[in-house]
């Protein structure tokens, strides 16, 4: 059969450098292919080339060769590529938000796309189709749905909108650029499985860009790898699972493995401490509100009546989706923001109503943020930012230097980044200097607010078995705060999970993950994308990182 | 509802800052050196006793807040008083001035926004080297030379060189000159605004669906620059109250400009504070317009 997409031998130039090399690849009408990679390896540039819109600046070069059913399409040629977009191509971006126009409504925007097709149809007749569209994105009440603006839609109807959109003219090749990342767990498996279901029933070949592993192996037919613009790896995505050829593939697959088996350090610190007196961080009936935005509005109440504790050397995982109040109460757990009811006592010591923590609180609990790239000054060079901590605890001495130097040679970074400015760091190395920096004062708990979300899969990984490592060597106890149910699981020791400012159920790890008892912690598990071989798969116990020797830079 | 009581809150704070900037004026007008009496003696030769007579008729020897408060009763009931200098009604005299100022703002502000609008779109529809140094070169004028420098200028090309205009009477001149100016202000914001209007991502979606390049730019980059081309209008409006004062005199147009000059001379307190009101009272509501409409057309402030 002849493809539907035929790809040759693309190369895509942005400012001199070739961010996509050499790619070819093929989709044949009605099937998936999912192209997967992590940020940078040039996988939406390719799906951007083939609907002509690559971002100015960038170039294709002549070689190339993109053939759609057969006719050459030419990507730079806004006014040929026009006719096909929105009709036989449709694409579906990551952002759902930003990506729909926040001063039209859903109808407005939908009917854009009908009145192009150029069936001359009465305005009843695409209104008549709009709401069809609507109900077949399984959105209830597209009536309602159809007069809204976009910031009235949740994340996952926002982006069921927009593949109405997409889909208004039944195209035969549906590019999805990371459809999923930026939405909650369970809205992410609504959306991959409707993706899925529509595919069926309209029989379009799909374009699956994605860096979720899981994802792909749930949807797609067949997988290509790519990394650094090429691709490494493609292939039956059974094949690609099972039987990883190529060294990154691997990485990907195995980083995933490693979530399955539990750190094996953990446990060890905790049995060397002596019986807990007290607990490091005690919470009970914790509230806080946002105040209102406008005169006699009512607050917005992010947590209420959250209780816990964490004892000392133990890591408690808050788990939750986003808005469930779980960065706020990290914040709050170290006084960063006034509690509005509740108590708060850290290492035995009350502080709600403190006006500020004293410095040997501070220095005793220290919290890592989830953007590495807002949280080091841009205008401090690393071995400044490391210093800045160090003095405003009156922790300084003559060994300062010495001191940064063994804290960054914990993260495996060496001495020669001490001169380095942020901006010339990866985000992974970045992340482990905010770790290194949060250690020097070798504090007995460390919040971690979603730490490890805004990095790669393979560089999370590191992360976290370098944080699991260094708690072994240290004991310090955590609260790490995130969204992915694996992670979390992972480095824990016991879990809360959060929803609407409640904590529903609190246990350990394996109970939680594997016999929850709340029905909305049953349904979070649910979503996870989880394929039976990917567990059973035999554990390759090169590629799994033991602790912080075994680490690469990244 | 919650729309509406938004505006009324933005309507009511900008009253106050109306009555605020009224009271500021009522009470520097009194710490310039000389009052109207001074003025008139000077030009009328009236003795000692006369100025004593007349200040005391005019309610001028009493304390500087008693003053106000009878100003300001009076005001609340629409009544401005007469103008000492010309015994005139002073309502009667800004009725007169208003329209001239008004047309000239207007017929400015149209202009200056037009030529702005129209260089930008300009430039980000079709990108080239000429709109860009156009609009630099538009930029830099308005910085670089006041208006009644420009204004002077124009007389000396237009009308004695050229000698095509009226120098005093005609609009044209001072319209250009003035548009001119505003458009210089703005452009350069509205061509970067535009210019990022168009990376916008919902816009990327416009184009993913095929719609024409007019399509694009009217539905999905031009509302997106909306907010700034409002927020840039509310600042050209006001400026043009201070810019018209200049141009009135300049080109001798019988405006609100040319009055209130004429009568902060004279200190002619009832045209002073008429004057201000009146156009503290119009920049409340050019305010109050622009975050209507601002809410108008951005649905997520409603």
């Amino acid at each position: 059969m002849r493809p539907l997409l035929d790809i040759a031998d693309l190369d895509i130039v942005i400012a001199g450098r070739r961010v996509v090399r050499d790619l070819s690849l093929t989709i044949a009408p009605g099937e998936t292919l999912a192209l997967i990679g992590e940020s940078g390896s040039g996988k939406s540039m390719t799906a951007s080339a083939v609907m002509g819109l690559l971002p100015p600046g960038a170039r294709i070069a002549d070689h190339a060769r993109l053939r759609f059913d057969g006719a050459l399409l030419k990507p730079e040629d806004d006014a040929a590529m026009r006719p096909l977009r929105g009709r036989a191509m449709a694409m579906v971006f990551q952002d759902p938000m930003s990506c729909l126009n926040p001063f039209m409504t859903v109808a407005g925007q939908i009917d854009e796309a009908l009145q192009r097709l150029g069936t001359a149809a009465a305005a009843r007749q695409r209104h008549g189709r709009l709401l069809e569209l609507l109900a077949l994105v399984e959105l209830p009440d597209p009536e309602a749905i159809a007069g809204r603006y976009p910031h009235e839609l949740s994340g996952g109807q926002q982006q069921r909108v927009m593949l109405a959109m997409a889909l208004a003219a039944k195209p035969r090749l549906l590019i999805a650029d990371e459809p999923t990342s930026a939405l909650d767990a369970t809205v992410q498996a609504d959306i991959l499985a409707l993706l899925k279901n529509l595919q069926r029933t309209l029989g379009n070949a799909l374009l699956f860009i994605t860096h979720d592993l899981a994802a792909a192996a749930e949807l797609a037919h067949r997988i290509v790898v790519m990394q650094a613009g090429r691709v490494v790896e493609r292939g039956p995505t059974a094949a690609i699972l099972d039987d990883p050829r190529e060294d990154y593939t691997r990485k990907l697959v195995s980083t995933r493995q490693m979530l399955a088996t539990p750190p094996q350090a953990s446990p060890v610190a905790r049995v060397t401490l002596p019986k807990p007196a007290e607990p490091v961080l005690r919470i009970e009936g914790l509230v806080h509100d946002y105040p209102a935005r406008r005169l006699f509005g009512r607050p917005f109440r992010s947590l209420n009546g959250v209780s816990l504790t964490i004892a000392p050397g133990e890591t408690l995982g808050i788990l939750g989706e986003s808005g469930s109040g779980k960065s706020t109460l990290a914040r709050l757990a170290i006084g960063l923001a006034p509690a509005a009811a509740g108590e708060i006592s850290l290492f035995g010591t009350p502080i709600v109503g403190l006006a500020r923590l004293d410095r040997n609180l501070r220095r005793r609990c220290q919290i890592i943020f989830q953007n590495p790239y807002g949280a080091l000054n841009p205008r401090l060079t690393i071995e400044a930012a490391m210093r800045e901590p160090l003095e405003l605890l009156g922790l300084s001495g003559p060994d300062d230097r010495a001191r940064i130097e063994a804290a960054l040679s914990d993260v495996a970074l060496g001495p020669e980044h001490l001169a380095r400015y942020p901006h010339q760091l990866s985000g992974g190395q970045r992340q482990r200097v905010c770790i290194a920096r949060a250690l020097l004062s070798e504090p007995e708990l460390l919040i971690c607010d979603e730490i490890v979300s805004a990095l790669d899969a393979t560089v999370q990984m590191h992360v976290i078995a370098m944080l699991k490592a260094l708690q072994a060597r240290r004991g310090f106890a955590m609260m790490f705060v995130g969204h992915d149910i694996e992670i979390v699981r992972w480095v824990s020791d016991r879990i809360a999970v959060m929803h609407r400012g409640r904590i529903v159920e609190q246990g350990p790890a394996a109970t939680i993950v594997e016999a929850p008892a709340e029905s909305y912690t049953q349904r979070l598990m649910a979503a996870m994308p989880r394929r039976p071989e990917m567990t059973k798969l035999i554990i390759d116990s090169e590629a799994l990182p033991n602790g912080a020797a075994s680490l690469e830079n990244h | 509802m919650a729309r509406i009581v938004a505006v009324l809150a933005s309507l009511l704070r900008g009253l106050l800052q109306a009555a605020f900037i009224v009271m500021l004026t009522f009470f520097l007008c009194r710490v310039m050196p000389g009052d109207v009496v001074d003025v008139l003696g000077l030009e009328g030769g009236l003795t000692v006793e006369q100025q004593v007579e007349m200040r005391r008729s005019l309610g001028l020897d009493q304390s500087l807040p008693r003053q106000f408060a009878d100003w300001a009763g009076q005001a609340l009931h629409g009544d401005f008083g007469r103008s000492i200098r010309f015994d005139r009604p002073v309502g009667e005299m800004l009725a007169t001035a208003l329209p001239v100022t008004a047309k000239l703002a207007a017929l400015s502000f149209c202009f200056g926004i037009g030529l702005a609008l129209l260089l930008a779109i300009a430039a980000t529809a079709r990108p080239s080297r000429w709109l860009d140094a156009t609009i630099d070169f538009v930029n830099t004028w308005s910085i670089a030379v006041p208006t009644f420098c420009a204004g002077v200028a124009a007389i000396l090309v237009f009308s004695i060189w050229l000698g095509w205009l009226p120098v005093i009477g005609g609009l044209l001149v001072p319209v250009l000159v003035i548009g001119v100016d505003n458009a210089g202000q703005v452009v350069k914001s509205l061509r970067e605004e535009l210019r990022e209007a168009v990376m916008l991502p919902h816009v990327r979606t416009a184009r993913a669906k095929g719609l024409s390049p007019w399509r694009i730019a009217f539905a999905h980059v031009l509302p997106a620059a909306m907010p700034i081309v409002l927020a840039l209008s509310g600042l050209v409006l006001g400026g043009l109250v201070a810019g018209s004062l200049t141009m009135e005199v300049l080109f001798a147009l019988p405006g609100l400009g040319s009055l209130t000059l004429n009568a902060i001379h004279g200190r002619d307190y009832p045209i002073i504070l008429a004057a201000v009101t009146l156009i503290a009272v119009a920049l409340v509501a050019i305010n109050t317009i622009v975050d209507m409409l601002h809410r108008l057309v951005d649905p997520r402030l409603a």
